[in-house]
């Protein structure tokens, strides 16, 4: 488990203040309030259809709440884009696309699909790939990549424009073993970087153990918001294994 | 041996009609296969069928000299975009997937379509050549639109390719990178509707999504980054279109199957190439 530290900035990255979602005229999250400062790792766990992933839609502008208001560095989802990353799960996309690992970042850095690729434009994609120890995979098509490797180029993807906020979709779901644990060492990376907040939806305890500095579980609201020593503490577990929620850990 | 070139002005017609329709069919095509669009072009051509029905129907051309131009053929281009635009605001606002979107509107179409020549007092026309294509309906205005067509679709597509080619990669992420994609996706289909529209003289209504499917998947099992795929593509439409067209005089056989057929052995090559190599691709 990460160690509990103080963020130098305090600078508060993402603020969710009593947001109600509905899908489909079906309201699956209400009440949800915390906020993520600069350099924290957050986890969003919960069970399946609890509205987690819902929730990273949220705040990367897909679906809009019905009520309360989500702030990334004071403005809105949508107006904050650019200084959001964003890896979705490997599911998610079409990994028959013809395309190579350096077109794909160079795609983000620029906003639209390259052509030609200026050499200044490969040596900054070079150097996210590098970040994510994928530099060899550079010109390979992304068809020929493994899952671990395609989530790691994904990776690439989303720091490449230096984003101040990462958003994680369970980006280690479908990928085999090995490929997790490169993964899980690259978010333990990030979880120790002071400038960069992340929100991470995972099922995984083995990822949360690795990155999460802040854990907060998700089941149609905030069921507990915390550090991850509290919530895991052997008082907390016991209190939950029998049917109530931990004490003194409330949505904050 | 060029006889018919000189000779015959339809096929002068037909040839650089068709070589043009091939090029736009297979320039679009690759957003409509890496997009996995192929029912939506279906669905498209059947709703010309609906637009060219209804132009047979008011039939124009007979009500006014000054609208002796506007054919059945014309009346497709604005019917056939409205259902367009309607399948994609039916599919983005989440009322339905594409798949049942597309399968609604397609029947409607083709209902109205039959209804629209059951209700028609008179003859309706050469209906099977906008069901099976006939080269000896090209006319030079239909050259001319194609040109037209080309510059305008060219034109755009010089300016969106590039966004309109991340969207097709993903759109959540293309959305992220701050492109519309709502408003692409009504250009995409706007420019589909009427190079669908367009292509119904040469090819007919029921092969003609094959125009925008085959070259572009050809294209694909051919490899090379999105860019290339394009051009690929695209070299893959005209001379296939050409070729099947000039075939079609010779051996004299319905152009719109000659064309298909000949892109059809285009693709069985390439496939058959790329399975001897071990360089096969999911298409």
């Amino acid at each position: 488990m990460i160690e509990p530290r103080v963020h130098p900035s305090g600078e508060r990255v993402l603020e969710v203040e009593n947001v109600e979602v509905a899908v489909a005229g079906k309201t699956i999250l209400r009440d949800v309030n915390f906020h993520v400062v600069r350099g924290e790792f957050l986890c969003l766990l919960g069970p399946n259809g609890s509205g987690k992933s819902t929730l990273l839609k949220c705040f990367l502008g897909f679906v809009q709440p019905v009520r309360g208001t989500i702030r990334i560095f004071g403005d809105t989802p949508e107006r904050a884009r650019r200084r959001l990353g964003y890896l979705p799960q490997l599911k998610e996309f079409d990994r028959s696309f013809p395309a190579t690992s350096v077109e794909l970042v160079v795609a983000s850095l620029r906003g639209e699909w390259p052509i030609r690729i200026a050499n200044d434009e490969r040596d900054k994609a070079l150097a996210a790939l590098k970040k994510v120890k994928a530099e060899k995979l550079a010109d390979k098509p992304l068809r020929g990549l493994s899952g671990g490797e395609t989530q790691r180029v994904f990776l690439a993807r989303a720091l490449v424009t230096d984003p101040d906020l990462l958003l994680l979709d369970e980006p280690a779901a479908g990928v085999d073993a090995a490929g997790r644990e490169d993964l899980y060492g690259l978010l333990h990376e990030i979880a120790h970087c002071d400038h960069l907040a992340a929100v991470m939806v995972t099922h995984s305890v083995a990822a949360m153990d690795r990155t999460a500095e802040k854990i907060a579980f998700i089941d149609g609201t905030v069921r507990a918001f915390g550090l991850p020593q509290e919530l895991f503490s052997d008082a907390n577990l016991l209190a939950r294994l029998g049917g109530h929620g931990p004490d003194g850990i409330a949505p904050k | 041996m060029m006889s018919w070139w000189t000779d015959y002005e339809f096929m002068r017609n037909a040839l650089m009609a068709g070589a043009l329709v091939g090029l736009l069919c297979a320039v679009l095509g690759v957003f409509v296969v890496q997009r996995n669009m192929a029912f939506f072009g279906e669905g498209l051509a059947h709703a010309a069928f609906g637009g060219v029905a209804l132009g047979l129907l008011i039939d124009l051309a007979s009500r006014s000299p000054a609208l002796a131009w506007v054919k059945p053929i014309w009346v497709a281009f604005p019917f056939c975009i409205v259902v367009a635009w309607g399948i994609g605001w039916v599919r983005n606002r989440g009322f339905a997937t594409e798949g049942t979107a597309v399968g609604v509107f397609f029947s409607v179409s083709v209902a109205l379509g039959i209804l629209f020549i059951h209700v028609k007092d008179g003859p309706v026309g050469d209906l099977e050549g906008y069901l099976f294509g006939n080269i000896l309906a090209v006319r030079r205005i239909d050259v001319y639109a194609a040109l037209v067509l080309t510059v305008i679709v060219g034109g755009i597509l010089a300016v969106t390719w590039k966004r309109m080619a991340y969207i097709a990669f993903d759109r959540d992420l293309a959305k992220l990178s701050g492109i519309p994609v709502e408003r692409y996706d009504y250009l995409l289909l706007t420019m589909m509707a009427c190079v669908i529209v367009l292509s119904v003289r040469t090819v007919g209504v029921l092969l003609v999504s094959s125009f925008l499917i085959i070259p572009a998947a050809t294209a694909r099992i051919l490899g090379g980054s999105l860019f290339a795929m394009t051009i690929k593509a695209t070299a893959v439409g005209v001379a296939c279109s050409a070729f099947g067209l000039v075939l079609s005089f010779y051996v004299d056989v319905p152009s719109g199957a000659t064309v298909i057929l000949t892109l059809a052995a285009g693709f069985t090559l390439a496939l058959a190439t790329s399975a001897v190599r071990g360089t096969r691709v999911e298409i």
